[in-house]
């Protein structure tokens, strides 16, 4: 058998004699194949690839240049701002819940973890209106807000309050599989050992699941930088005070204003892309520990 | 230091755990609690513990009630079953554990826990191993990482649940002679759950016999099996034939044998148990023997022989000394006489 005709995928001859299940013809692996990597190109290569093409159409100082506007540097604070606050908040969030609800038992658990779950399936358009309804100036909340002059809605605390309720499940999905799994075995130990409450939670629960939360953590991040709809509808699109980088890729874009659009949008795919830089390198920087901890 | 269980009920639900259960442990004793699964063994070791709370009743260690106590303060050391060894700490971290989460007070200093960590380690033949992470040790090596851990808080008692259950048959045996070793050298008052009767006549002084979430018997392993104190306990411990017989008076009749029974007037249904080896076999000369069985089978058991019976309708199990069943030159199909040298009888309720 040549190597050039070998499907990249090819098991070796061992392990293909002893398993009948890899023993597909050649031309069904080449298709399986091939498909599959034309999929991801055409959904997820070609737009990233797209988006950098289109942000140094007219050169790099073009693109310097729409990064350095006022209302661009505004918008990148702004989201900085909202997922300083926002993240943070969730993966206590997160760890709290992941913690009540993968460590004991009690009623209305399966309510709670519906809960937790509902920021998945509600679209985030909706949940950026619920906030305008209690918060905005004729919402709920909104006379006693004005009369003592606090400012949710077209602010930063309304961003804030979307994005955590749109992120709210990142963390603690990730989590709860696994606490649930490695059950209170280990905490009943250090318990029997003499150690106290948070002596055990700081030195046998957060150790145990720091892989998993860093993992939440970041895909917390990136949703919470890159949220769009439920944003939307809170932040009121006030150039320079209230917009986020996502809304302003979109104000950009419906201005016609592609090269400055797109240059925005780099920053956010650049994002996305430190994101799975910092994960890979995590994981095979640390990937002895992993392996260790997985048990 | 003794433990004393007093008439400790435990509930789940609707299911009972445990029923009026007593127990005492003398200070530096070994005390296996064996039963079938689900007879409420790893419940009262854990109630023991602390790990839970009884309904009814208590438990004094050394005469003192911990159920007010905290944890830190009860100094219990328990093994769990499936060690729960602390995966992201190397050995030497976990035993330091239970030291270094002391009160600042009472904590002793870093050189003083290290030299007694390794003072541990060397106890239980690890000191090669303290910068090991769990799951880098075999079965055997996490069991005694994890005895080491709860001894090094110097506890007042050890408990241990099922403590060898997950190993394997030749590690469990020599692990089983070094525990034994290891409680005559420290001698601490220990309490371990098994399942396995041979592990707990093997180790332990005494033996609480659990069935339904009660105990059957307490006793050292030789009465136990000797003198059960149930029908139960005498179907669990060991195989024994079991025959239906009747008794009158004080006179049990089983199948052609008369024994006395020690069951005072009681006359009615009862229940004997014969142990294989208690069953004598003789060859059958002339026709003067009053009880003769057929020879069912006959299965080579190392120096032993087990020899199947057919007994008037009753299969029974005897074994024998390989070179006395060949003296007897018994192959399946013969008749012979057989004799009982002794027998538990227990009335049929």
């Amino acid at each position: 058998m040549s190597a050039a005709n070998a499907p990249p995928f090819e098991a070796n001859t061992e392990m293909r004699r002893d398993r009948p299940a890899l023993r597909d013809p050649r031309w069904a692996r080449w298709a399986i194949f091939i498909f599959g990597i034309g999929f991801l190109t055409l959904f997820v290569v070609l737009p990233v690839v797209t988006v950098g093409i289109e942000a140094f159409r007219k050169g790099v100082p073009a693109y310097l240049d729409a990064l350095s506007q006022p209302d661009t540097i505004s918008a990148i604070d702004m989201t900085l701002s909202v997922a300083a606050i926002a993240v943070p908040l969730n993966c206590i969030f997160g760890v709290a819940a992941a913690w009540a609800l993968g460590k004991f038992d009690f009623r209305g658990k399966t309510v709670v973890m519906s809960l937790i779950d509902l920021p998945f399936s509600v679209s985030p358009v909706i949940s950026g209106m619920v906030f305008l309804l209690l918060f905005g100036l004729q919402g709920w909340f909104g006379g006693w807000l004005r009369d003592h002059h606090l400012k949710i809605v077209f602010a930063l605390p309304g961003l804030v309050l979307a994005t955590m309720f749109v992120t709210l499940p990142f963390v603690a999905r990730e989590l709860i599989p696994l606490m649930q799994e490695q059950g209170t075995d280990e905490e009943e130990a250090a318990r029997m050992l003499g150690a106290g409450g948070w002596r055990i939670f700081f030195s046998i629960t957060l150790p145990n699941i720091k892989w998993a939360l860093l993992y939440g953590v970041l895909l917390c991040n990136a949703r919470a930088m890159g949220e769009f709809g439920a944003v939307s509808v809170v932040s009121g699109h006030i150039r320079g005070l209230t917009n986020t980088l996502p809304l302003q890729v979109d104000i950009l874009y419906n201005e016609y204003n592609m090269v400055a659009a797109f240059s925005v949008a780099s920053l956010l795919a650049g994002l996305a892309l430190v994101t799975l830089i910092v994960k890979s390198f995590l994981e095979w920087r640390y990937a002895d520990q992993l392996a260790l901890t997985r048990r | 230091m003794s433990i004393e269980v007093k008439n400790v009920s435990k509930s789940f639900g609707a299911y009972r755990a445990l029923k009026n259960v007593s127990l005492t442990v003398q200070g530096g004793e070994l005390l296996a609690l064996l039963g079938p699964s689900g007879s409420g063994k790893t419940t009262l070791l854990r109630i023991i513990a602390g790990l839970d709370h009884p309904d009814e009743g208590q438990v004094l260690i050394d005469g003192e009630d911990l159920s007010k106590q905290a944890l830190r303060d009860r100094r219990v050391g328990f093994v769990f079953q499936h060690y729960s060894l602390f995966r992201n700490m190397s050995v030497f971290d976990n035993v330091a554990f239970g030291l270094r989460v002391r009160p600042r007070k009472q904590r002793p200093g870093d050189g003083e826990i290290k030299r007694r960590v390794d003072e541990l380690l060397g106890l239980v033949q690890l000191d090669q191993l303290a910068a090991r992470y769990p799951a880098q040790l075999s079965g055997g090596q996490r069991q005694r990482v994890a005895l080491a851990r709860a001894l090094a808080i110097e506890p007042k008692v050890l408990l241990l649940d099922e403590p060898f259950g997950a190993l394997d048959a030749r590690v469990r045996k020599d692990l089983r002679r070094w525990m034994r070793k290891l409680h005559e050298e420290i001698n601490v008052t220990s309490v371990f759950v098994t399942h396995d009767q041979e592990e707990a006549l093997e180790l332990a002084d005494r033996i609480a016999i659990m069935n339904a979430a009660q105990i059957e018997q307490v006793a050292s392993p030789s009465e136990a099996y000797d003198r059960p104190a149930t029908e139960f306990v005498s179907e669990f411990l060991g195989f024994a034939n079991r025959m239906p017989c009747k008794v009158v008076e004080g006179v049990a009749q089983i199948g052609d044998f008369v024994l006395a029974v020690d069951l005072g007037a009681y006359t009615g249904d009862a229940v004997a148990y014969i142990r294989p080896y208690e069953i004598a076999l003789k060859k059958l000369n002339g026709e003067d023997a009053t009880a003769r069985a057929t020879v069912d089978s006959i299965v080579a058991l190392g120096p032993n022989a087990r020899v199947d019976l057919d007994y008037g309708g009753h299969r029974l199990e005897a074994l024998i000394d390989r070179e006395e069943l060949a003296a007897l030159g018994l192959a399946a199909g013969d008749i012979c006489a057989i004799g009982f040298s002794r027998a538990h009888i227990f009335k049929t309720a």
